[in-house]
């Protein structure tokens, strides 16, 4: 089940190199390595923790001119596709947001904010 | 609420003339237009008769470059001047942008700022595009492909000319934007009730519209149920789905879509069905990594209750939105799961 899981994800994460407009590969790894991201002289281990871990990917990356390899645990794959975009250096886009939408209001009268205190 | 139309379209694509002749219709008379012309002196504005004080030409440069200092300022000014009674009580507002503007930051504006969407809400966005020179500018302006892509309503001009393109231009606006209605318009002649009201800015009061505003799932649902387009890179499809969402799921969904689309997301719409309210669809609807909260109906408009949401983007692939939404949904079913096992029955609950 996992592993047709990981298959997955791996897929996904080509398609989203893709979407990136990013020319690298997506590779299995050994457990607990799910994909092995290379781009741009960079590479990605994306790890599934353990069944107990607190997070539930851990994301590792190194690039030539890095002096130490760097990693960040994600908590979902929302926050997976962000490390892995800040580990290639993918300039992408914003943070969602959502605006108050167009819903119909009573008058200001209706809702009290005129005539308060008045007799 | 008052409704806002967006009316765009290429440099000679017909905005003005059509504008022009919709202002001539009884059915207009309560309507406030904002001109925006790109360049020091404007001339569009000359071009439409009026003596209206709520006819405003703005002519500082190009729209969506100065959204917030120009547009929203004058929408709320507009309104200012209404509740004060020195212009007529308009009851809808036009916004003819310049033939070069990208109409996303323009939506933004009128979806974002707080102090517009007590007043104002976004209706649609009508675009025309030139039946003669239209596949031309297509083909050489990435603004023109904009302006089309996030169109509710494309209205096709000057076919009536010898060299006019119909057919063609037919072909290739379906695959970019197949959801919206295509109209013709000869000089500018087209009821207004063509165009305006297309939007969901009372969706609540508009449960038969819903269909409608989901004219590209509504196609597809009659042919292969998922329709791919890709041609000058624009991507349009629809994404249906038999099981409900959760409602967290839904909300990673739209993180995610603003964080890895970017500006290539163009337009976003569907009606979900969320789990825990499953006899009331939600109504989503955004522009690039902007989303209206979602609007939640009285209601399901028909017996089909699947989820059902268009996207209309640059490079966007179908099959990475199918996995991004199997993923997560997986991914929350287990942690649900998780935590059940962990003892945190109200998790389920909620």
């Amino acid at each position: 089940m996992i592993a047709g899981q990981d298959t997955g994800v791996r897929e996904f994460l080509a398609d989203s190199l893709a979407l990136w407009r990013v020319d690298g590969s997506v590779e299995a790894g050994a457990l607990p390595v799910v994909a092995v991201v290379r781009a741009g002289g960079a590479t990605v281990w994306v790890e599934r923790p353990a069944g107990d871990a607190p997070w539930r990917w851990f994301v590792r990356w190194r690039s030539p001119e890095m002096q130490e390899e760097r990693s960040r645990p994600c908590a979902s794959l929302v926050g997976l596709l962000n490390a892995v975009r800040g580990a290639l250096g993918v300039e992408r886009g914003n943070a969602v947001r959502v605006v108050a939408a167009p819903v119909e209001l009573p008058p200001l009268r209706q809702r009290g904010r005129v005539g308060v205190g008045a007799t | 609420m008052i409704p806002v139309s967006v009316i765009t379209g290429f440099l000679g694509s017909g905005k003005t003339t059509l504008l022009g002749r919709l202002l001539r219709d009884p059915a207009m008379s309560r309507t406030a237009v904002i001109i925006n012309e790109f360049g020091a002196i404007g001339l569009d504005h000359e071009l439409i008769e009026s003596s209206d004080e709520s006819f405003i030409q703005l002519s500082n440069g190009c729209l969506c470059c100065n959204v917030r200092s120009d547009l929203v300022l004058t929408l709320g000014d507009l309104a200012a001047r209404r509740a004060a009674g020195t212009v007529p009580p308009f009851e809808r507002v036009v916004v003819e942008t310049s033939g070069l503007a990208d109409p996303a930051p323009i939506l933004h504006a009128l979806m974002t700022d707080r102090t517009l969407s007590e007043v104002y809400a976004l209706d649609g966005v009508v675009t025309t595009v030139d039946a003669v020179t239209g596949l031309a500018t297509l083909d050489n302006h990435a603004e023109s492909l904009r302006q089309a892509a996030v169109a509710d309503r494309i209205v096709l001009t000057k076919t009536d000319m010898p060299e006019a393109q119909t057919d063609a231009m037919r072909l290739r606006l379906a695959t970019i934007n197949p959801g919206a209605p295509l109209l013709t318009a000869v000089s500018g002649a087209i009821a207004p009730s063509a165009l305006f009201d297309c939007g969901l800015y009372d969706a609540a009061g508009k449960q038969a519209d819903v269909q409608a505003w989901l004219a590209h799932e509504a196609a597809a649902v009659a042919g292969s149920h998922v329709h791919h387009h890709h041609q000058d890179d624009i991507t349009s499809f629809c994404v249906v789905r038999e099981q409900p969402l959760r409602a967290v799921t839904l909300a990673l969904l739209l993180s995610a879509l603003a964080e890895n689309c970017g500006a290539d997301l163009l337009r976003m719409k569907g009606i979900v069905h969320v789990a825990e309210e499953p006899d009331r669809p939600a109504v989503i609807h955004g522009v690039q990594h902007v989303y209206h909260a979602p609007v939640w109906l009285e209601r399901w408009p028909s017996a089909d209750r699947r989820t059902r949401m268009v996207f209309i983007g640059r490079n966007l692939r179908e099959s990475w939105v199918k996995s991004l939404i199997d993923l997560l949904d997986a991914e929350v079913a287990d942690e649900i799961q998780r935590r059940a096992a962990a003892r945190e029955p109200e998790i389920i609950a909620g």
